[in-house]
């Protein structure tokens, strides 16, 4: 009870923040851009077939990759790098709340930014069911359920980043490597040379559960628990980070 | 209210606090002194369960500051020393936030911001954003916010850092309207606000404690007597001779220089309770010799404040030295 009101003052904050900085509306512009130019692609490559640009759209467009690893890094950079540059970390974690409370509210804050900068896409399908198309519903909804758990993980990372360092770009940076490294890993499998690690690795890879689950209409139960234990973990270290600055 | 015991605090080989030990009674306003990097902050940073002590125990109401942090930081109104704010809420929105965080309950919540803005002066300025404020504006703030839940206990750290004197003044009286029925800690470098406030005074100096105590008592404790000065026109044999009665009353020594004017000052350490300022005056007088200056000085707390940390820094410094010395004179 009194976690939850603590929670919903944090977040009404962290919302607020996030609409506040102008920054962040440049990220929202430009993935919107990126965003509606995949979907042209996609369009094009498919030849106007609808259900094959949703498809292409959301497992193999590299724009809509290169907004799916940007994007949070960019959104959770300030969160907590910013606060304890200018020391309001201090006025924060001196009033009644846990830390778990305020890695919480700036997570919810920026997955919910996160969801905001996708909900434009919804217009495409609409477009494409105005020219006659209609979309399979379930692959639909599996593909933003996976962009909505990878968003959830990325912003995890992101928030982990910016509560190890003061600055901002350097929190940036270490996300968008760390997002960059876990699309990477399968690729890398391949000259491990040993097979049980090799398997391991295909397992973690992200365009996999893509192109084998979410795009296809699937829940995997596997895919689904590798990113929301992923993100459990994350922010469970991004908690120990923030209560670490006390004993430093 | 406050009670600390053996605190410790090191930042890997730095030793930022040493073994201090101190008591806050409910109702009390402690000032706390020091010169930068006295170990204040780190003090009053461990006291808001903001940062843990490397050893010893702090309590704040009775609650242990490092497993009770969380019901401690409820009844504590805490500024920091840069007052930090988010810059882009504006002054009543934030006040209004920083309410609600604190638990206060959403229908008291408006008169207590208006009554933490009334007293500290934001009313005109509660729609201006907090980023564009000037200095003493957000130290207001910073102010309003500590005391917007009411909190028994305030600790303020510098609450008049970089004030000019007509802010200080105000910072000042308002704080010392809040003592009547709040316990204050507060910081400062600044010597002459803490003495016109405090009723008990704390001096630290790299880390350590060196005094406790009302200001009274540690003017006594040092053995500190007030000074009386005299300037009498005439060679200083004929001063101290139309003196000498009062000389002898007094019992101490007394320095007297001759000016390169012609007249002669003296100075008298006559003792705490003594003051014979009407008898040199009436002895001068009967002795035909004119005065131009008589006055008696009480330590001051800055007086006091240099001297005992000068004492402080002299003892560290003989420390090493005076070892081998004594190694040499055992052998």
């Amino acid at each position: 009870m009194r976690m939850a009101r603590q929670l919903s003052i944090l977040l009404a904050r962290e919302v607020e923040s996030l609409f506040l900085t102008p920054i962040h509306y440049v990220v929202l512009t430009v993935a919107l851009v990126f965003n509606g130019w995949s979907f042209w692609f996609a369009l094009n490559i498919s030849g106007g077939n609808v259900e094959e640009s949703v498809r292409l759209f959301f497992g193999e467009s590299p724009l809509v990759w290169l907004v799916l690893v940007l994007v949070p890094p960019l959104l959770t950079m300030r969160s907590f790098a910013e606060e304890r540059r200018s020391g309001t970390l201090e006025m924060l974690l001196t009033a009644p709340v846990a830390e778990i409370e305020v890695v919480l509210a700036k997570f919810l804050a920026g997955l919910a930014f996160y969801v905001a900068i996708w909900v434009p896409s919804l217009l495409y399908l609409a477009i494409a069911k105005s020219y006659g198309a209609i979309p399979d519903a379930g692959p639909i909804a599996t593909s933003y359920l996976g962009i909505v758990l990878l968003g959830a993980l990325f912003t995890a990372a992101g928030l982990f980043a910016s509560s190890l360092t003061q600055t901002q770009v350097l929190a940036a940076l270490l996300a968008t490597v760390f997002n960059l490294l876990l699309l990477l890993v399968p690729f890398v499998s391949r000259f491990v040379g040993i097979e049980a690690l090799e398997r391991f690795l295909v397992e973690l890879s992200i365009a996999r559960h893509f192109g084998d689950s979410f795009s296809k209409g699937l829940i995997d139960v596997g895919h689904v628990s590798f990113y929301v234990v992923l993100t459990g973990v994350l922010l469970f270290w991004t908690v120990r980070s923030v209560e670490s600055q006390r004993w430093r | 209210m406050i009670s600390v015991r053996n605190l410790t605090k090191r930042y890997g080989e730095v030793l930022a606090v040493q073994d201090v030990t101190f008591d806050v009674a409910e109702g009390e306003v402690m000032g706390f002194l020091g010169p930068n990097g006295a170990g204040k902050s780190t003090t009053i940073r461990i006291l808001t369960g903001y940062i843990p002590a490397s050893a010893g125990t702090v309590t704040v109401a009775g609650l242990d500051a490092l497993s009770e942090s969380l019901a401690i930081r409820q009844k504590l109104g805490y500024l920091p020393e840069n007052v930090p704010l988010y810059p882009e809420l504006r002054v009543e929105e934030y006040l209004r936030w920083r309410g609600r965080l604190k638990g206060v309950a959403a229908r008291d919540l408006k008169a207590a911001v208006e009554r933490v803005m009334g007293q500290c002066g934001l009313m005109h300025m509660r729609t201006r954003i907090v980023g564009q404020l000037s200095k003493g504006y957000r130290q207001r703030t910073g102010l309003a916010d500590a005391m917007v839940s009411n909190p028994p206990l305030l600790i303020l750290d510098e609450p008049t850092g970089g004030l000019d004197p007509h802010q200080r003044k105000e910072v000042l009286d308002l704080i010392r309207g809040l003592a009547h029925d709040h316990t204050v800690l507060l910081s400062s470098h600044l010597l002459a606000e803490i003495e016109a406030i405090s009723t008990r005074v704390m001096i630290i100096q790299k880390g350590r404690l060196l005094a406790n105590g009302r200001v009274s008592e540690l003017a006594t404790r040092l053995d500190d007597a007030p000074r009386v000065t005299v300037e009498a026109k005439g060679r200083r044999d004929a001063v101290l001779h139309a003196l000498a009665a009062v000389l002898r009353e007094c019992g101490e020594s007394c320095d007297a220089d001759e000016l390169p004017d012609g007249w002669t000052r003296l100075t008298l350490r006559p003792g705490h309770d003594k003051d014979p300022r009407e008898a040199i005056a009436a002895a001068l007088r009967f002795a035909g010799l004119p005065m131009r200056e008589l006055h008696r000085q009480v330590r001051t707390l800055e007086d006091l404040f240099l001297r005992i940390t000068a004492q402080a820094a002299q003892r560290t410094d003989e420390e090493p030295a005076a070892a081998p010395a004594a190694e040499a004179a055992a052998r």
